[in-house]
């Protein structure tokens, strides 16, 4: 059953330390999500969503409960087993682009593949940045690109990867919303082409709109509707 | 691949560049220092061969065996005889008691001789010595025997033409003490001569050069076969003296250079710090992409090895061309010629650039591996970082390059320890201006305001800016008080009063005739001394046999035969430490008595001409050996001497003016020896120059290495500066405003700097005048004007160089990042 599953949570809980005692940001969350769905985590700020963004995705190991992602128990794996597991299933896209400043875009959208010792990634990066309507920039460098362009090259690193789910964190947060429109069309239309499941953190209603689903988090629980 | 194609970009960054700059820095320094030193070193030995003529001399009263010489032939070194001996030799006019070297035609193995057509002539260098049946003669001996050159003068049954004027044969000054007048002969005319019978008083001498291996492997082979009365001497043991006090320099001028290097290491740990600060994020994506950390680690230990490897190359190349550069500058004051430099000595350089690579920059690299993948979405998601460890890398890194440099634990515990008690005090100093600073300029609507209200806001930064400049203002200060007070009084001191020339064997009957005759033409001449040769035997009633059973291990003291002497007072040159000179007992001097472990109301035995007496020790003395004034290791009692028949020494003054006169003055004492130390004098001064002259260089290297400090931790505040002059500048301040409190921030470090400088270099020039150079205390007042205006000025330029972005950047753009 689990196999069919992007992602699988049950009772997932979070507690950190901190000077005045443990402090839960998550209780009992669980969730089902379906290869090919995309789903938006929306709530308050502070609510705990990028928290389980971050769990969910691998970055950060969990304290409670148990997450599933692609049907591999996330709490019996160490840094290096969940970095392996984020190579081999997982993209983000991110809300200030968190482009390598060093690296030219094409070399961005290569990296992920250099990563992994491919060096042959050269032409699936070049499409894709075509797709994304960058074949004129390749050689250019962050710093020499827009906000809108950097999330395209963003966009197109996310999917260089043959991700199968695509995690997202306020992807159009940093752009006006001509961008904003044209980038979230972007996602959902190379979203649906490569059939990968897409989960979004988001404050923009219309964006949760867009998705199939939506999850509300409301302080540190799980509010589906 | 993937580190060299991230790692080109960043070198336009800043942060990488610096890195690099601090560790050619580093690796130049060190190289630098350390080749120099070297080439110093080998000159002196050099040196000291060349008054040995040789590498190796194995001297011995019975012929040497032919298998030694064989063996040093095997074993590629090359060899030369020398057979010396006092000998009558025979002219027209009369006959005369010489001492005779016969040498064989590779004589000498190192320096040439000096010989001259001209009677009393400077004489020019030559390596090709007599011919067969020629002499080469001393002026002195020619003028008693009254032959020019051309004439003939018989050697027991040989007859020799005189065909030149010996002035100097490089390997006979060691037997000033039996000198009588000289003459050279070819070896292969002494058989003729028939003077060598049994019972002659004959030295053989084997002299051997070569490479360093094949003589160290000689000595081996030898050493074993040495019995009494074979003596081995080495340019090592004949140097001694200055060796010590050129791997004393090494030690010093490398600890010097340790500033310098930890100042690197302090620029390479900031840079590294903004490098990691600004790449963390950059980590934490790439390891959302999957990278391992392992993957990770070995892109940062690639980038590494790239710095590391670019950083050494051109550290070692800056390195050789800085000695290569001073050794030109240097070559004239050089008694010889500099050896090139040994490719081995630059390990020392790479090894600094792999230790500050290490413990300055690995720990913080290590950040990059250790940061969550979290840090993507949140930003200050606790990071697991240990800034203790970073420190103790740090510090041990320094400490080990330290003891490299050393080659021990006590001088960089004694560095470490005063950079503790330095750093303390100029902190204090500093955080009492700075406040000081602050409070008399409360607000922010001035330059001044703005920028001393800077200082004290990154108090912690500062105060350490404030360290590094005022040491290295401190230590330039002190150089420049030594290099234009000190030490040129010292060196104006010796060409004028320090006797350049030794007389020895000089009877009680012709003491007022050599007075008067150095009066006659104004040659300054020192004190009489009587002399006479005894040997220490017992002390504290113990023989010196039974003390040290090892020859290896006796002192200068006991070792030999050594010069005594009986006198009113010490005479100029030397003090009495502790105790009363007195007429009762032995005045000592004071190194020799701590070798022997004897002191006040100690009694030595000494064996004069046979006779044993025993004195109780009455006072220590030291001598400044510089003086050149005759002085000796232990003064008699007069009752003590008066017994003997003494010789009498001095010491005098000879210009090329008054040298001639003298000479020819001279000939009418053809007993006395004369002695020219003024060569040993040059090498003195040399010495000096060429420290003074290699710690200004260090001092540059130091003063850089600072400059990159500055950039560095301005630079890690450089993002704070620009968010602050853009906010600044959005509220209305223009950038004569910002200008202005960017001038004021950094004028003031360096004025702060200059001050404590000032003041900690005046104290150390004071102590130095008392303790070292024991002069009157005299007060330096340009140091005072020096210290301030030159710490503002290099302060303000690099300072406000580092952070000209801060006026460049249009506010909105800097607003728009922020």
């Amino acid at each position: 059953m689990l196999k069919s599953e992007a992602l699988v949570t049950k009772d997932l809980g979070h507690t950190v330390k901190t000077s005045e005692g443990p402090l839960t940001i998550l209780k009992g969350i669980n969730l089902e999500i379906k290869q090919g769905e995309s789903v938006a985590i929306v709530g308050a700020s502070g609510s705990g969503k990028s928290t389980l963004l971050g769990l969910i995705a691998g970055l950060d190991q969990h304290t409670d409960g148990e997450i599933y992602l692609q049907g591999h128990a996330l709490s019996a794996l160490d840094e290096e087993g969940r970095a392996d597991l984020r190579a081999q299933y997982v993209g983000f896209v991110f809300q200030s682009f968190h482009l390598l400043p060093s690296l030219s875009a094409l070399e961005n959208v290569m990296l992920p593949a250099e990563l992994k010792g491919d060096t042959s990634a050269r032409e699936t990066a070049i499409e894709l940045l075509t797709k994304v309507g960058l074949d004129h920039r390749l050689n250019h460098y962050p710093r020499q690109l827009s906000g809108g362009e950097q999330q395209r090259v963003a966009i197109a690193r996310a999917f260089a990867s043959n991700a199968k789910i695509l995690f997202a964190d306020e992807p159009t947060g940093n752009l006006d919303s001509k961008n904003g429109v044209l980038i979230s069309d972007l996602l959902f239309s190379l979203n649906e082409d490569n059939g990968t499941t897409l989960i979004m953190v988001t404050h923009d209603a219309k964006l949760a709109e867009r998705c199939d689903r939506f999850v509300e988090i409301e302080a540190g629980e799980l509010k589906e509707s | 691949m993937l580190a060299w194609k991230m790692l080109k970009r960043e070198f336009k960054s800043g942060d990488v560049m610096t890195l690099v700059i601090a560790l050619v820095l580093s690796v130049g320094t060190v190289t630098g220092i350390g080749l120099f030193v070297d080439r110093l070193q080998k000159s002196f030995e050099i040196g000291a061969a060349n008054l040995l003529a040789a590498d190796r001399v194995i001297s011995s009263d019975e012929p040497i065996v032919p298998l030694w010489q064989e063996q040093a032939l095997d074993q590629k070194l090359n060899t030369a005889n020398r057979v010396s001996f006092s000998s009558m030799l025979f002219s027209d006019a009369g006959l005369q008691l010489g001492q005779i070297s016969a040498v064989s035609a590779a004589y000498p193995l190192r320096d040439s001789y000096l010989a001259d057509t001209e009677l009393f002539g400077t004489g020019v260098k030559t390596n090709a010595g007599p011919k067969s049946g020629e002499i080469w003669l001393s002026s002195r001996l020619a003028s008693l025997l009254d032959v020019t050159l051309g004439a003939e003068v018989d050697v027991g049954e040989a007859t020799f033409t005189v065909t030149q004027y010996l002035v100097r044969d490089p390997g006979s000054t060691g037997s000033v003490f039996s000198i009588a007048p000289r003459a050279i002969i070819n070896l292969d005319d002494l058989a003729k001569t028939e003077v060598i019978i049994p019972g002659s008083r004959v030295r053989y001498h084997l002299l051997l050069s070569g490479e360093q291996q094949n003589l160290l492997d000689y000595d081996e082979w030898i050493t074993p076969k040495l019995t009494d009365g074979i003596r081995l001497r080495t340019p090592k043991q004949r140097g001694e003296r200055v060796g010590e006090t050129i791997s004393r320099a090494e030690s010093f001028l490398l600890l010097a250079g340790t500033l310098a290097v930890a100042l690197s290491g302090v620029a390479m740990a900031l840079a590294s710090s903004r490098y990691v600060k600004r790449h963390l994020i950059q980590f934490a994506v790439m390891k959302t992409m999957g990278a391992t950390p392992k993957r990770l680690t070995r892109l940062t230990l690639y980038q590494l090895t790239i710095l590391f490897l670019i950083g050494a190359v051109i550290g070692l190349l800056l390195g050789f061309l800085i000695q290569f550069v001073i050794g030109l500058l240097l070559q004239d004051l050089m008694a010889v010629e500099l050896p090139s430099p040994d490719i081995q000595k630059l390990w020392l350089g790479v090894a600094t650039g792999f230790v500050s690579l290490v413990a300055f920059c690995v720990p913080l690299m290590a950040r990059l591996i250790q940061v969550t993948p979290l840090s993507v979405l949140n930003p200050s998601a606790p990071f697991q970082g240990n800034a203790l460890f970073i420190y103790v890398a740090g510090l041990v890194g320094m400490y080990l390059l330290m003891f490299i440099y050393t080659g021990g634990f006590a001088l960089p515990s004694i560095m470490f320890l005063s950079i503790a008690i330095i750093a303390v005090v100029i902190s204090g100093l500093g955080y009492l201006l700075f406040r000081f600073g602050r409070a008399r300029t409360q607000g922010a609507t001035t330059g001044w305001q703005i920028g001393l209200a800077s200082l004290y806001r990154r108090l912690l930064s500062n105060l350490f800016q404030l360290l590094v400049f005022t040491v290295i203002l401190m230590l330039g200060l002190i150089l420049y008080g030594i290099q234009a007070n000190l030490i040129s009084d010292w060196q104006k001191q010796l060409p004028e009063n320090t006797p350049n020339h030794y007389l020895f064997n000089v009877l009680d009957d012709q003491v007022e005739g050599i007075s008067s005759l150095a009066n006659k033409y104004d040659i300054p001449i020192s004190n009489w001394y009587p002399m006479v040769r005894g040997r220490v035997i017992e002390i504290k009633g113990i023989g010196v046999k039974e003390i040290y059973p090892r020859r290896a291990d006796e002192p200068d003291l006991v070792e030999r035969e050594i010069n005594l002497t009986w006198a009113d007072d010490t005479g100029a040159g030397s003090h009495i430490l502790s105790g009363v000179f007195s007429s009762e007992g032995i005045s000592i001097e004071s190194q020799v008595a701590k070798e022997v472990n004897v002191t006040l109301g100690d009694e030595l035995t000494l064996d004069i001409g046979g006779i044993q007496q025993t004195y109780p020790i009455t006072s220590i003395r030291e001598v400044d050996w510089s003086s050149m004034q005759p002085n000796f290791y232990i003064i008699l009692p007069k009752a003590a001497l008066s017994q003997f028949s003494a010789n009498f020494v001095s010491s005098v003054f000879l210009t090329p003016a008054t040298a001639p006169n003298f000479y020819k003055g001279m000939a009418e004492y053809p007993t006395v020896s004369m002695l020219n130390v003024g060569d040993l004098l040059k090498q003195i001064q040399a010495i000096v120059n060429q420290l003074s002259n290699a710690l200004q260089l260090v001092l540059f290297f130091i003063l850089s290495a600072g400059a990159l400090v500055l950039v560095a931790s301005i630079r890690v505040t450089l993002d704070e500066r620009l968010e602050e002059g853009a906010i600044l500048r959005t509220l209305g301040a223009n950038k004569k405003l910002v200008r202005q409190a960017l001038l004021v921030e950094f004028g003031a470090l360096g004025f702060f700097a200059g001050c404590i400088a000032s003041l900690t270099a005046e104290i150390s020039l004071i102590a130095l005048q008392i303790v070292l150079f024991k002069q009157d205390v005299t007060l330096h007042p340009l140091i005072w004007v020096l210290g301030p205006v030159v710490g503002t000025i290099i302060v303000t330029i690099i300072g406000v160089f580092a952070s000209r972005a801060v006026l460049k950047v249009p506010p909105i753009k800097l607003l728009r990042a922020f």
